[in-house]
């Protein structure tokens, strides 16, 4: 059986496509300009100390990176974690008990990204920075203690 | 031969309505026209049908029959069942989208769309230096230092939690 339409005709028909095409348009406009602004962080916890020497084979880079500053011997990684980051809308990791890192992406240009880092513990803010990244490039944090180590925080964005 | 009135008073409302044969309509008439009381039966039935029938007429004249059979149809629509598709397709009218002026408002809403993004799009925000690098660094509790290793460009920020914990620096 033929489903018909109920009165209108064709202005209706062009009233409701204008309406769906522009909603259609305005949808696609704001997931590709939400798609193109993310960048991608990548969020490395790690625990730097001198008790034995052992190297985690993902913190080769790190190492060699840092050699040059600090001695220390054994470099082991507590977390990996990749987060998308979307313009002012901060994300929160818990990095090791009772300490947290918050980091928001600021704005991104063609090459570069800002962020704003900030590091809790027990929800007292013990760092509040704001740095820019290029690709690959990776900014590191450290300095509060955890167990016989110092951890380490590497930050690292792809776009 | 004469039919008994009692036989043909029966036909006489039918044939009131219009409702008889021509058999039947010719029995009638043979008898209505030698029969004085049924000829008087049939005008007072006819009578007492005209009187009933004229306000019937005027209050069916004055009924919005449309109105009435929209609501009728709306209500066969409802209770049919229609796959999404085809609620779709009836939507929007799919038949009439290859006319070109179907597509007007959407090209004038996809312009205007573009004509509101796109200079939002090109408008200059102040350009970030490209070189990498700290804005601002602060800690309320801790000392801070920033390192920058510029040959393995990388940027070291250290928080210094006491003597005890500063770290070994080669």
């Amino acid at each position: 059986m033929a489903f018909r339409r109920s009165g209108g005709g064709t202005n209706n028909v062009m009233k409701r496509f204008a309406s769906f095409s522009t909603f259609l348009l305005i949808l696609i406009f704001l997931s590709a300009s939400t798609v193109f602004a993310q960048v991608q962080t990548r969020v490395r916890v790690i625990q730097a100390s001198n008790a034995g020497s052992t190297i985690d084979p993902s913190l080769r880079d790190v190492h060699d990176q840092l050699g040059s500053l600090f001695s220390f011997t054994s470099y082991r990684l507590l977390k990996d974690e990749t987060v998308s980051l979307s313009p002012n809308r901060p994300v929160a990791i818990p990095t090791h008990p009772g300490t947290a890192l918050e980091i928001e992406l600021i704005r991104k240009q063609k090459d570069v990204a800002e962020f704003k880092v900030k590091i809790k513990r027990e929800k007292a803010e013990i760092l509040n920075t704001q740095v820019r990244l290029s690709p690959g490039r990776t900014v590191v944090i450290g300095g509060p203690k955890h167990g016989e180590g110092t951890i380490i925080l590497a930050i690292t964005a792809r776009f | 031969m004469k039919h008994p009135c009692s036989s043909v008073s029966e036909l006489v409302e039918k044939y009131l309505d219009q409702e008889v044969t021509d058999q039947e309509k010719v029995l009638v008439e043979t008898h209505l026209f030698d029969c004085s009381s049924c000829r008087d039966a049939m005008k007072s039935m006819e009578e007492l049908s005209t009187v009933m029938k004229v306000p019937l007429y005027e209050i069916a004249r004055e009924e919005d029959f449309d109105r009435v059979w929209l609501k009728v149809k709306r209500e066969i629509r409802s209770e049919e069942k229609h796959s999404w598709w085809e609620v779709f397709r009836s939507w929007f009218g799919f038949a009439t989208l290859h006319q070109k002026r179907v597509w007007i408002p959407t090209v004038a809403a996809a312009l205007v769309l573009i004509l509101v993004t796109v200079p939002l799009l090109l408008k200059k925000s102040p350009s970030l230096p490209v070189e990498f690098g700290v804005e601002y660094v602060e800690s309320k509790t801790n000392n801070v230092m920033v390192y920058e290793v510029e040959e393995s460009k990388v940027t070291v920020i250290w928080l210094f939690e006491g003597p005890e914990a500063e770290p070994t620096t080669s």
